[in-house]
């Protein structure tokens, strides 16, 4: 997800040859209910959460560490685990 | 010639300050690790809207937030 307008996520999906659908933003109203709109500079910064089945925050990668998807995806790897743990 | 250095020196400042106040300031998220994610319905690059609440109790949700090149970022 981002703020750009979806034609501009488009063209970026185009770019770099994505086909899963990319979330815009463009209103600034999910950046801002997430606390990680930069007011100063108009877009949303760089993170990554991770919502669980229940709709519950699991894990927050914020700024520079959120490039890196390593963490989350070990994140997911728990949140699984646990799901066939706990049937 | 120095008048030139001294104005070379002001220019460098200048840019240095410019340099500084485009890195982007920390912002931190009020959100933490435990709370309900806030719903959203947002419309995406193939058309279709996506809510949030209609992944609960089917699916784990990573929501990934990305700046890009069109941004500035």
């Amino acid at each position: 997800m981002s703020v750009d307008s979806i034609p501009a996520n488009r063209e970026f999906a185009k770019q770099i040859e994505i086909t899963f659908p990319i979330l815009s933003d463009f209103k600034r109203t999910v950046v801002k209910a997430y606390g990680v709109f930069n007011e100063e500079q108009g877009f949303g910064n760089r993170a990554t959460f991770l919502i669980d089945k229940e709709g519950i925050i699991r894990h927050i990668d914020e700024g520079n560490v959120a490039i890196d998807p390593t963490s989350v995806v070990d994140a997911c790897n728990v949140l699984q685990h646990k799901k066939t743990a706990t049937p | 010639m120095h008048k030139r250095l001294l104005m070379s020196l002001v220019l460098l400042a200048v840019l240095s300050v410019v340099a500084l106040a485009q890195q982007t300031p920390p912002v931190k998220t009020h959100l933490k690790v435990g709370d309900p994610a806030p719903d959203f319905t947002l419309r995406a690059t193939d058309g279709k809207s996506y809510k949030l609440s209609d992944f609960k109790g089917k699916k784990n949700v990573v929501l990934a937030i990305y700046v890009l090149a069109f941004t500035g970022g």
